[in-house]
């Protein structure tokens, strides 16, 4: 363990201004999203006062990805036709993408890597959801989206010692994620927990990021959810997306599947279907 | 951005000849890298399953599907049978898996199927690098046949052909 590698992180993730940031009126329009007490008609106007946000999201909502067929042309008919869940996630897609569309150093990802794996893996958690237990599909979406975020920090520190990492990968047989804890004191998922945190995301949410990779320590309430995210990590991985330096040095595990409600042929339909997510998520690279 | 370097996707298949360099990004699944060393010619197939259970639609998503179309395609671009030789690389396995998730080892899968059809096709393999639990990221160079792999943060060029 590198003690000053260590204090290092720690002082980042304790100094809320280091951690990235997501615009104030996203943060802002998902918290009222997500407040029961707030009428539809002041989330549209909250929207409606900034420009470049109500051009996004229209945008969006008539993508091949989110789009019901007919043409919307304002944010009113965008809630009434979508639903306030799907623009709490269009919202999340424009929020998150400046944080994770960028090449990711350490972790030898090129720009745009990490941020199409989050919408592989946020579209695939969606599916099994759909399928599933259809009242979380929307949760496991934004989980999935941003379940690798804390890459963003630690990148840094992990190119400084990739090779001890990945030695002590290979030496204990433990996996990439606990080897960074082993070596710098903390994994991504910690990292990631924090900037969640500071967002103010929901306890879901942390949960998804802090133990995709281990989705038995996740609490009671939130394992299905957990599991449905590391089945879709997972699977992304295998197909070779969002893959990086830490390769398939993790752990693909049966609690999760089974939590998740997946057979081993349903398994590999979803793999099989990769190049569908893939040509669904085009619009939104 | 350079115009001569042509990333191939999952479940893609593409050819071309020099100077265009063709790229790809490999967990579990195969990248076959087929060349004509005479006529300096030759393609990739991205492949994500060993064989086709479904009655599939995409051929190019399959071991035993997608090579025999990629070297249809080289030949009908002016390969010849005789002078093609492959390159394989990928088929990472996860570093752990459970019982239950026998996915986790397709990888092996797809190794085992790729070398089976090429075989059957009679075409040598000069180069396999696969298996373990490393991403790969490989460039298939068209001037002269060479395969870039970069794993787990270090690179090795291949140069026979």
């Amino acid at each position: 363990m590198h003690a000053q590698i260590k204090q290092r992180i720690e002082s980042i993730i304790t100094n809320i201004e280091q951690l990235p940031s997501i615009p104030e009126v996203a943060s802002k329009i998902m918290n009222m999203i997500n407040d029961p007490d707030v009428s539809f008609k002041r989330i549209a106007e909250e929207i409606s006062k900034d420009q470049a946000m109500t051009t996004n999201i229209l945008k969006l909502c008539n993508s091949a990805f989110f789009s019901k067929g007919k043409e919307i042309t304002s944010i009113d008919r965008a809630i009434v036709t979508l639903g306030l869940k799907e623009i709490n996630d269009i919202v999340l897609v424009i929020a998150a993408k400046p944080v994770l569309d960028k090449a990711i150093i350490g972790y030898d990802l090129g720009k745009g890597d990490l941020w199409k794996q989050g919408l592989v893996a946020a579209t695939i958690s969606k599916n099994i959801a759909m399928k599933k237990n259809k009242g979380i599909a929307d949760i496991v979406f934004t989980g999935g989206l941003i379940h690798n975020v804390g890459k963003v920090v630690l990148a840094l520190y992990v190119q400084n010692t990739f090779n001890e990492i990945l030695n002590t990968v290979k030496e204990r047989g433990i996996t990439f994620n606990e080897a960074e804890k082993e070596i710098m004191g903390f994994n991504h998922q910690e990292v990631g927990e924090k900037i969640l945190s500071k967002w103010n995301f929901p306890p879901v949410l942390k949960s998804i990021v802090r133990y995709y990779h281990e989705p038995q320590n996740a609490p009671d309430e939130h394992k299905v959810e957990v599991s449905i995210v590391h089945v879709a990590h997972s699977l992304s991985i295998m197909a070779g997306i969002g893959v990086g330096s830490d390769g398939l040095y993790h752990e693909f595990n049966d609690f999760a599947v089974k939590s998740a409600g997946l057979s081993g042929e349903e398994l590999e339909e979803l793999f099989s279907k990769m190049p569908n997510v893939l040509k669904q998520i085009r619009e939104l690279l | 951005m350079d115009k001569s370097l042509i990333n191939v996707g999952v479940a893609q298949l593409k050819i071309g000849k020099k100077p265009t360099t063709l790229r790809t990004i490999l967990g579990s699944c195969i990248g076959i890298c087929i060349y004509d060393r005479m006529n300096k010619i030759g393609g990739m197939a991205h492949i994500l399953l060993p064989s086709d259970t479904t009655g599939g639609i995409i051929p190019e998503k399959y071991a035993d599907t997608a090579i025999p179309l990629l070297v249809n395609s080289l030949i009908k671009n002016g390969a010849k049978k005789e002078y093609l030789s492959a390159k394989i690389a990928g088929g990472a396995s996860m570093f752990k898996f459970g019982a239950n998730v026998s996915l986790g080892q397709i990888g092996e899968r797809n190794i085992a199927e790729t070398k089976k059809t090429l075989e059957k096709l009679d075409i040598p393999i000069l180069v396999e690098d696969t298996g373990g639990s490393a991403g790969r990221v490989i460039n298939f160079f068209l001037e002269d046949g060479r395969l870039k792999v970069r794993a787990a943060g270090k690179e090795k060029i291949y140069y026979k052909i």
